[in-house]
């Protein structure tokens, strides 16, 4: 019987963010443990950022979940798309 | 029970001409604001502007000007919204935005038109590069003073 893999959390970034770091998306697999959290807990952004080691600070940046703005510590589903923005120059 | 604004929305990778885009936009409101945006000569340090990029977050961008567009229109009772962005080099002198809010009154028309402006500038995944003529080019971080 073929186990059931979570799909992955997809992280894209952007603008300045996307030129620092180097890379503009990736996958993140949904089970990955990630300390300090128990195999069980769900990522946050704000674990993914310390994970990735993202330069700057996360309080400099916006979060956003399936294209809402979100809250750095909003725990994250399997297949969730996660985005890094920084600030933002419309208009 | 509220009316819903009818919104027209769109974003463009290649030059607009805001004025033709006007002319063309069907609205029964009685009072009629517009802004129209355009790229300045000059970078934010004074020196010769090459070019904007505009760069923005395909899905995200356009869902969250809907979201700032129903918003806007709901508070201020605004009957219809047109919105025109551009997206990927913009030169100097083109349009880069199109705000225009058709309202019963004029008070509605224009508070709603310099909400939707400022809520899209702020709020709207949207990134501006900068490059110079000179060959240098940054990102901005954040909007010029209102």
């Amino acid at each position: 019987m073929a186990l059931h893999t979570p799909a992955p959390i997809r992280i894209r970034l952007f603008a300045a963010l996307r030129e620092q770091a180097g890379w503009a998306e990736r996958d993140w697999p949904f089970n990955d443990h990630i300390p300090p959290h128990p195999q069980a807990a769900p990522p946050t952004p704000r674990d993914l950022w310390e994970t990735l080691q993202l330069p700057g600070a996360l309080g400099d940046v916006r979060v956003a979940i399936n294209h809402q703005f979100a809250e750095a510590d909003t725990a994250l589903q399997a297949g969730d798309e996660l985005a890094f923005l920084p600030p933002i120059s419309g208009g | 029970m509220d009316r819903v604004a009818q919104l027209q929305i769109n974003l463009h990778p290649a030059a607009f001409e805001p004025l033709t885009l006007l002319s063309r936009w069907q609205h029964n409101g009685a009072a009629e604001s517009q802004f129209i945006g355009r790229v300045r000569p000059t970078a934010s340090d004074g020196a010769a502007l090459l070019a904007l990029e505009l760069e923005h977050y395909p899905g995200m961008t356009e869902q969250q000007l809907e979201n700032l567009a129903a918003g806007c229109c709901r508070r201020h009772g605004a009957i219809s919204c047109l919105v025109h962005h551009r997206i990927g080099r913009v030169l100097p002198g083109e349009a880069i935005v199109l705000v225009a809010i058709g309202a019963d009154r004029r008070g509605p028309a224009q508070r709603c038109c310099q909400e939707l402006l400022e809520a899209l500038k702020h709020d709207a995944p949207f990134w501006k590069r900068e490059c110079r003529t000179d060959g240098i080019s940054h990102w901005l971080t954040g909007n010029t003073p209102l």
